[in-house]
């Protein structure tokens, strides 16, 4: 029930496949107290110490152990390693939720309003799912939007994330000024290497959406051998770009999609809105 | 093919048969550790919250269950060291971990200085959200010690408390803090005489007098407070909040240790020994810390102008009904003095104009509004609008230049 290594827990996953892997328990609590869950046993992870750090591989990639906890990854080094998934732990929840809540929970919890989730949408990570005795690589985004899901038995133990080396920017709007679940959060990186620009738009869908069309025009804008400064007219329109391209006109909307006959809905203009500031500041930042 | 439903219930009462009960509800037996001490928890379904387990299995009510999704933080407790939401943390996975409680604060029964604090800031209303607070403020000292306020708040930002705000709570941060900076200071500064004085009686120096003992550190409390080594520890703020004290009219100067006795909380109204009762409640001495005030405000304490209070003793509150002749002679009222009172008279009926004001009862609706009760004609409603009726949209009333 609480294995002290990564073995051991896959072990007891094969031989008990209805078991939940629990790590952080802080959505699967949530779940089994409003009783939408009734676990048939329960495999802890936090005893698997190997799962709780990070390592290097191969100079430009940081394998990130799933048992990271939010609060670990808001420290400074962690924040210079990967400022926007230290961004997005920070403002996931309060310090109760994130000294327990761990980036793996996040990844395989998928909540809409997952803070890191955009964030690693935006980096193209992969994680690595362990099975007894094999493992496989899946992208990040394949898992979230069920092109490949987690199977039973298989564990959720590292998510490799390339180092950019480059600004990274995390913004989040919610309802308060307090740790409040998303109403719409942008991740935006820069790629100098490949010389592009990678956003990402979390809790406007249930998975986290990348305008990749707004992405390329904008990588086309910016001056990479420079000082690496845009126009600000092209930074308003790059956020304009990514409402349109993330915020559907029905948006909100009861009934069928034809319901809708003339422009989007209030709740689409008022979400589309926050969206562009978001990503219309995000570019900003990280231009800066 | 009918089935008796009566039969069919009472066969299986809560609609699961042993079977699938143990299926549907695995149950696990573990020991928590929870404040030092081994506690066996049996036959505990797995999903149980480690809250759900504190307080119903347990009987540690401390840690409050406010949300049970974490957003409130009223069941704050510490694992390991580190402070979680006891809602969200499943307790058959907490076995074998450090759990801290708010019951763990107070070890000695004495409410901690954390807790004396929030009670001495007036953090404390309804009190739900306390022991989390408590914990909060616990943990976040534990690891910093000089919080500033955003810290402070950062720290809080988990807790909700829909009383009193949370001015009180961030009072009680700075309190708490500057009090263990003081005691800090003092225990370094009486580590550093001992280590003067060792090292001079190291270096010889047989003929000398013994060297006078260094002013000892001051006893302390659970919660790390200094105590003056005659005073007796004061009872947690919790268990009886009423402290009534005398103020003895005379000159501060070398007060007498019985005149700064506070009365036992029992004391009849009035009967105190050595002076009367201004029935003043002082805060300065209802919490022992001294944490939230100053030193000084112990030692010269406010003595009240004597002459702001008659000179005979307070009889204390006379039974309802009796009559009492006021102490100076004068005549206030009474059923057989010479009282020439204004007469009384009954409230006219309804619709009666009063002499004063030309009130006229309300006009019928429609009648145009005309100033009534020699209001200004300017700061009434525009001219026009028929009284009652809600005026047409874009005039602006005169509530609106209150809402700019």
């Amino acid at each position: 029930m609480l294995p002290a290594s990564l073995d051991e827990a896959v072990d007891a996953l094969a031989t008990a496949p209805a078991a939940v892997p629990v790590a952080g328990a802080t959505d699967l609590m949530e779940a089994v107290n409003a009783g939408r869950l009734r676990p048939a046993a329960l495999v802890g992870l936090g005893r698997i110490t190997e799962l709780r750090g990070w390592r290097y591989e191969d100079g430009g990639t940081a394998v990130l152990g799933a048992g990271l906890t939010h609060a670990r990854m808001d420290r400074p080094d962690f924040a210079a390693l990967i400022p926007a998934l230290a961004d997005a732990a920070r403002t996931a929840g309060p310090p109760q939720v994130r000294n327990v809540g761990t980036l793996g929970g996040n990844i395989v919890t998928a909540a809409p309003a997952g803070d890191t989730l955009p964030v690693l949408t935006a980096l193209e990570a992969t994680v690595t799912l362990a099975r007894a005795g094999a493992s496989r690589e899946v992208p990040v985004s394949h898992l979230l939007t069920g092109l490949d899901p987690v199977r039973p038995g298989e564990l959720l133990t590292w998510v490799r994330v390339p180092l950019l080396h480059a600004p990274q920017v995390f913004l989040k709007a919610t309802g308060r000024s307090g740790p409040a679940r998303a109403t719409a959060s942008v991740a935006l990186v820069l790629d100098p290497a490949r010389r592009s620009v990678r956003c990402a738009v979390g809790a406007v869908a249930p998975v986290p959406l990348r305008p990749l069309e707004a992405e390329a025009w904008v990588a086309g804008c910016i001056d990479w051998d420079g000082s690496r400064e845009i126009d600000p007219t092209a930074t308003a329109a790059f956020g304009e770009y990514v409402a349109a391209a993330c915020v559907p006109d029905n948006y909100g909307a009861e009934g069928a999609w034809e319901a809708v006959t003339e422009g989007p809905t209030a709740a689409a203009a008022r979400l589309r809105r926050t969206v562009a500031v978001l990503a219309r500041r995000a570019l900003g930042r990280a231009l800066k | 093919m009918t089935t008796d439903p009566i039969e069919t219930l009472d066969a299986d009462p809560l609609g699961l048969s042993p079977q699938v009960s143990r299926e549907l509800r695995p149950c696990a037996s573990y020991t928590l550790r929870v404040n030092g001490f081994e506690r066996p928890v049996t036959d505990a379904w797995i999903g149980e919250s480690l809250l759900y387990v504190l307080r119903e299995r347990l009987g540690l009510a401390g840690a409050k269950d406010g949300c049970e999704q974490g957003e409130c933080g009223a069941c704050s407790v510490q694992v390991d060291g580190q402070l979680v939401a006891g809602c969200l943390v499943p307790a058959a996975l907490a076995a074998d971990s450090e759990i801290n409680t708010v019951e763990g604060l107070s070890a000695a029964g004495g409410a901690s200085d954390v807790q004396q604090a929030l009670a001495a800031s007036g953090a404390v209303q309804c009190g739900y959200c306390t022991p989390g607070m408590a914990m909060a403020v616990h943990d976040l000292l534990q690891r910093n010690h000089r919080p500033t306020e955003v810290e402070a708040r950062q720290a809080l930002c988990g807790n909700l408390c829909r009383c009193t705000g949370y001015k009180g709570v961030l009072a009680a941060v700075q309190t708490v803090a500057d009090a263990r900076a003081l005691v800090a200071e003092e225990a370094e500064e009486a580590a550093a005489a001992e280590a003067a004085r060792s090292a001079e009686q190291a270096a010889g120096a047989p003929g000398d007098t013994p060297a006078e003992p260094v002013a000892e550190a001051p006893a302390e409390v659970p919660g790390g407070v200094p105590v003056e080594p005659g005073t007796a520890v004061e009872p947690p703020v919790y268990a009886d909040a009423e402290a009534w004290i005398e103020h003895v009219p005379q000159q501060p100067v070398a007060p007498h240790p019985a005149d700064q006795a506070q009365a036992p909380a029992g004391t009849p109204y009035g009967d105190a020994p050595g002076g009367y009762d201004t029935g003043v409640y002082d805060t300065a001495v209802l919490a022992p810390v001294q944490g939230g005030i100053p030193a000084q405000a112990v030692d010269d304490q406010v003595y009240y102008p004597p002459q702001a209070y008659p000179e005979q003793p307070y009889q204390g509150t006379p039974a309802h009904g009796t009559y009492l002749p006021y102490p100076d002679g004068q005549q206030q009222g009474g059923y057989d003095t010479g009282y020439d009172a204004p007469v009384y008279e009954p409230t006219p009926a309804h619709g009666t104009p009063l002499p004063g004001a030309a009130f006229d009862g309300t006009p019928p609706h429609g009648t145009p509004y005309a100033a009534p009760h020699g209001a200004p004609a300017e700061g009434g409603a525009p001219a026009g609008v028929p009284y009652g009726a809600t005026p047409a949209h874009g005039i602006r009333l005169p509530e609106d230049d209150h809402a700019s």
